[in-house]
């Protein structure tokens, strides 16, 4: 009984899924307890709930028929991400939010999990191959859609993800290396572009090394690299027409000591609570930062540092520790699975939990910009904890149906 | 090497996973970094976020008067506090009972003070009379977590209101919160209106900090490092006003019955002696924090007790403006004293006649000052020309603010033939638009102000002062008394033209047949111009503009009565008893009526104490 359990049922990725839920809704509740007006303990219980519900809903779905609608669910969603866009109520400055039901979702939290669905369905086909170049672009043009939706929200943070998620994905379907360098080259030119000339020649060196080590013929190399000077020079102008809370951050985060009270102040308190935490921490709703709350809305964005403060470095490396667990398993399924559909899904899912793990928890001790992602599990937040639950379901499910061909 | 044979591959696995441990890694480093590295230094900063700083407002500066008496005064006023945290919202029935607070209203306010923090006092009413601070004294056992702390507020020590001059303060608006920075918090009063905002930055002083150490819990626990980087507060500066609050009383006092403004200047300097705007409010009411429905109910008054009339109308001055005209006509040379006109009560222009109110005959200029003929300033006008007319209204100050210190003003309105030309348009206006102005009546507008600075200038020789209430402050940083330094300008005026429109203006009031019989103040040569300007909307409004004594003025006064009707009728009289007042330093006077006194002057006490 338990090995035909164990053979059909993933304990492990269901486990760690339950510990990190468990201790997301401790650091909700202390960081919450004694606000109560935006955030409610009890909404994300609540939500919890609703999470339950979703992953075991997506670990049971017929994986033939996931396959089956995935694409038609994709387009489902990017013509809910168009509504939004259009009607969608605004939220701390961008449009995500969607009325639901009262609790107010995120369709773009949903539809990081549909875009790896429908591009791993894609890659799937029999017919589809990463060397011809159509079939290439389309599988860059199913994420590109979502992703400059979400960038004309406008909500930079979720765009880095489809981003992020989609390299790892491409290059376990099989993309050759050029192909990932020609991907990138531009983008972190792109990046350098954006914090100073210097940096701009600096990266653009990176690109052109990157690519000329991946090249497969000059002609293909030579293209990319014109493209990635177009692009880093159109970032550069472009810079100067962000929004300014924008380009505050850019400009913060290279210093957060310049604003102290302002952009920078975030950045600096969070750092303050996780490293005041130290070996064991403060106690359970004893930490001074997160009760007397000195970081401004802590229970979305920077909820790391109420585990950080109140149970220490032992806490802290817990929780990173659960956190690589889950990315180290997905990587297993998707190396277990004959099912290509899983395997190459498995591994989306996969690169969003790990672009939100490094940059949330890097971002509130101040090694990478505050883009406002939230922590999977942990951060308050209904339709981000529903979602990344199904994700779990999904990666059971691909689990469960690892067999199937 | 291209192609999908490559997917799933061994090789890309050990990637992927190099990636994920790479993440792991550079968590890892950074929370070992922060957590056992940094540790001190990071709890440290914590610490130091358990050190509060609570602000000690400082004392508001006070106001004196002309004669050092101390008018604007702060007295004590008690706000009742919470602390959330030891607050047992069983006994909310009880608070709100006692504070009068609507059950809801006081939930609102307590999930606010939470919000702020749990641990600290929050003030949820302020400015509470003694009889509610008493109540909560009595059950101040049974309720936990409540306090009261004592704020300051105003106290008027004078009869007079003053209140469009003093001003008042209102509870700091979230947008001024934003510009202000470090200086406000939010609860703060801040002057709105009157010297209260003109002087905000000298009047409200330096906050004071005084630094406590908290608990991890917020609860202080005892005073930071002994106190010694408390900052103790600054006092405001002290105001010394040119007004005389005796006078100010007085004036309020003859105006209880009209709605207008009266502005008494001193032509020596032009400080403000009294400024009036009827009707008025007590300021007292707004001593602290306004109530919201007693404030609701200010501005929505029909009769606008906000509205500063002696600065903020704009009324045609009628006859009072035709000193202008006299002036330009004199000073440029275009008429003479000796020039004569003869006025048969009315003046025909194209085809309108312009009327006259009596038939005045063969006038000169001093003449038609005297007894206001309007057929010779007619006349005049179209003579000296509209660019004339404006340049020398101009040089009166008019048309222009004053620079006053004393809250919003008005520009007026003084035409020139350009505004005509952009209002209706080059050549679509008539020389009989002139013919209106020459008697200060039609597209022309003045504040009582600007017409108090006139009289003020033809009662001095021809300077325009800036009008302003404060003449010295009180700088408590240096504890010197600074003078407050202000412009002045010349009309530009010949003694010759300038002794015309002065004995003009001394026949208005004390010779027969002037306008202005009844300003006469027995045993005083004084001066002065009425003026009457029509109201379309209703019953004209009275001006009157005079200065005494004639030959050493003290006192320069201008009166708008609205609605009132002839200003020799209403607004001279006034204008008499005010300057009465004000000369003879408010010793009574007997005045037997039998007696006038041109004829047989009265022996007066002022006479004896002379």
């Amino acid at each position: 009984m338990i090995e035909y359990l164990k053979e059909y049922f993933d304990f492990k990725g269901f486990l760690i899924c339950l510990a990190l839920v468990g201790i997301g809704l401790l650091s909700v509740y202390s960081a919450t307890y004694d606000v109560g007006a935006a955030a409610s303990f009890e909404k994300q219980v609540i939500w919890t709930g609703v999470g339950f519900l979703a992953l075991l809903a997506a670990a049971y779905f017929p994986i033939r028929a996931l396959q089956r609608i995935a694409i038609p669910l994709y387009v489902v969603t990017i013509a809910i991400l168009v509504v939004v866009l259009v009607i969608g109520k605004t939220i701390s400055g961008s449009k995500s939010w969607f009325g639901l039901a009262g609790l107010g979702g995120q369709p773009s939290e949903f539809a990081k999990v549909a875009t790896a669905l429908a591009l791993a369905a894609f890659l799937a086909r029999t017919t589809t191959s990463l060397s011809n170049g159509k079939h290439l672009l389309t599988a860059i043009g199913i994420v590109l859609a979502p992703m400059i939706l979400v960038i004309a929200e406008p909500d930079l943070g979720t765009a880095v993800v489809f981003f992020a998620m989609m390299l790892p994905v491409l290059y376990w379907a099989g993309a050759s290396n050029f192909v990932l360098a020609a991907i990138l080259a531009p983008i972190i030119a792109a990046t350098g572009a954006l914090l100073g000339t210097l940096t701009f020649l600096f990266t653009l060196l990176i690109g052109g090394a990157l690519l000329y080590f991946t090249r497969e013929n000059r002609f293909a190399a030579a293209v990319v690299f014109a493209l990635t000077l177009a692009m880093g020079l159109t970032v550069q102008s472009a810079y100067e027409r962000l929004q300014p809370y924008q380009q505050k951050r850019i400009s913060t985060f290279l210093n957060p000591d310049l604003d102290p009270k302002g952009a920078g102040y975030n950045v600096l308190q969070s750092k303050v609570a996780i490293g005041s935490g130290g070996f064991f921490g403060k106690g359970y709703l004893q930490g001074t930062q997160t009760q007397l709350n000195f970081i401004p809305e802590q229970w979305t964005d920077f909820i790391f540092c109420v585990p950080g403060e109140e149970f220490g470095f032992l806490g802290a490396s817990v929780i990173v520790v659960l956190f690589t667990a889950l990315l180290l398993h997905g990587i297993r399924i998707a190396r277990l699975s004959s099912n290509k559909f899983g395997s190459v899904a498995a591994i989306g899912i996969v690169g969003i939990f790990a672009v939100h793990v490094l940059v949330n928890i890097g971002m509130s001790m101040g090694l990478t910009p505050v883009i406002g992602i939230p922590l999977p599990f942990l951060s308050y937040g209904g339709s981000a904890l529903a979602a990344n639950m199904a994700s779990v379901g999904l990666l059971m499910n691909f689990y469960a149906n690892r067999k199937e061909h | 090497m291209t192609g999908d044979e490559q997917f799933g591959a061994a090789r890309r696995r050990r990637v992927l996973m190099i990636v994920v441990f790479l993440i792991f890694g550079i968590l890892m480093l950074r929370l070992y970094e922060l957590q056992l590295l940094y540790h001190g230094e990071m709890n440290k900063k914590s610490e130091e976020n358990s050190v509060r700083a609570i602000v000690q407002d400082p004392i508001r500066g006070y106001m004196f008067d002309r004669n050092g008496q101390l008018i604007v005064d702060v007295g004590p006023s008690y706000a009742i506090t919470l602390v959330p945290i030891d607050f047992d919202m069983k006994n909310l029935d009880l608070l709100s009972s006692l504070l009068q607070i609507d059950p809801a209203a006081l939930r609102d306010r307590i999930a606010r003070a939470r919000a702020y923090s749990p641990f600290l006092p929050s003030r949820i009413k302020r400015d509470v009379d003694i009889r509610t601070l008493g109540a909560i004294e009595e059950h101040l056992t049974s309720l936990r977590g409540i306090s009261y702390q004592i704020e300051s507020k105003r106290v008027y020590r004078t009869k007079a209101h003053a209140s469009h001059l003093l001003g008042y303060r209102r509870e700091i608006s979230d947008a001024q919160l934003a510009q202000a920075g470090e200086d406000y918090r939010q609860g703060d009063l801040v002057g709105v209106a009157g010297l209260e905002a003109r002087y905000e930055p000298m009047l409200r002083g330096e906050k004071g900090y005084k630094f406590v150490s908290v608990n991890a819990k917020g609860q202080i626990i005892g005073s930071f490092e002994d106190g010694k980087k408390n900052l103790s507060a600054r006092e405001g500066y002290d105001l010394f006003l040119s007004v005389d609050f005796g006078l100010q009383a007085y004036a309020e006092s003859l105006m209880t019955e009209h709605s207008g403004a009266i502005v008494a200047l001193d032509p020596s300097d032009g400080g403000i002696l009294a400024l009036v705007s009827k009707p008025d409010y007590d300021p007292s009411i707004m001593s602290g924090v306004t109530p919201l429905d007693l404030w609701s109910q200010l501005q929505t008054d029909s009769t606008k007790p906000l509205f500063n009339r002696a600065t903020l109308t704009r009324y045609p001055p009628g006859s009072a403006f035709k000193m202008v005209l006299a002036a330009a006509a004199l000073q440029e040379g275009i008429v003479d004293e000796n020039y004569r006109i003869r006025c048969t009560g009315g003046f025909r222009f194209g085809n309108r006649v312009f009327k006259d109110l009596h038939v005045h005959g063969s006038v000169n200029i001093v003449e038609a000052i005297q007894r206001s003929c309007n057929v010779f300033f007619y006349q005049l006008m179209l003579k000296v020309g509209f660019d004339k007319w404006t340049e020398y209204g101009r040089r009166f100050g008019f048309g222009q603010l004053t620079g006053t210190d004393t809250g919003d003003e008005t520009w007026g309105l003084l035409p020139s033939g350009a505004y005509y030309d952009s209002r209706y348009g080059k050549g679509k206006w008539t020389q009989g638009f002139l013919i209106s102005l020459a008697i200060g009546q039609g597209e022309i507008g003045v504040s009582p102000l600007q017409m108090a600075r006139y009289a003020a200038a033809l009662a001095n020789g021809g300077i325009v002062y800036q009008p302003h209430a404060v003449e010295f402050i009180h700088n408590k940083s240096t504890n010197k008394m600074e003078r407050v330094r202000y412009d002045s300008s010349l009309v530009g005026l010949s003694p010759r033209v300038l002794g015309l429109l002065r004995e003009g203006m001394r026949r208005v009031v004390q010779e027969p047949g002037g306008t202005g019989g009844l300003a006469r103040i027995p045993g005083i040569v004084s001066a002065g111009k009425t003026g009457t300007a029509e109201n379309p909307h209703g019953e004209a409004h009275a001006w009157y503009v005079g200065f005494a004594p004639f030959d050493n003025p003290k006192i320069a006064v201008a009166i708008m009565l609205e609605n009132s009707g002839f200003g020799g009728a209403k607004a001279a009289p006034l204008a008499r008893l005010l300057m009465e007042r004000y000369l003879f330093g408010g010793l009574p006077r007997i005045h037997p009526k039998a007696a006038p006194a041109q004829t047989a002057p009265v022996r007066t006490i002022s006479q004896a104490v002379h």
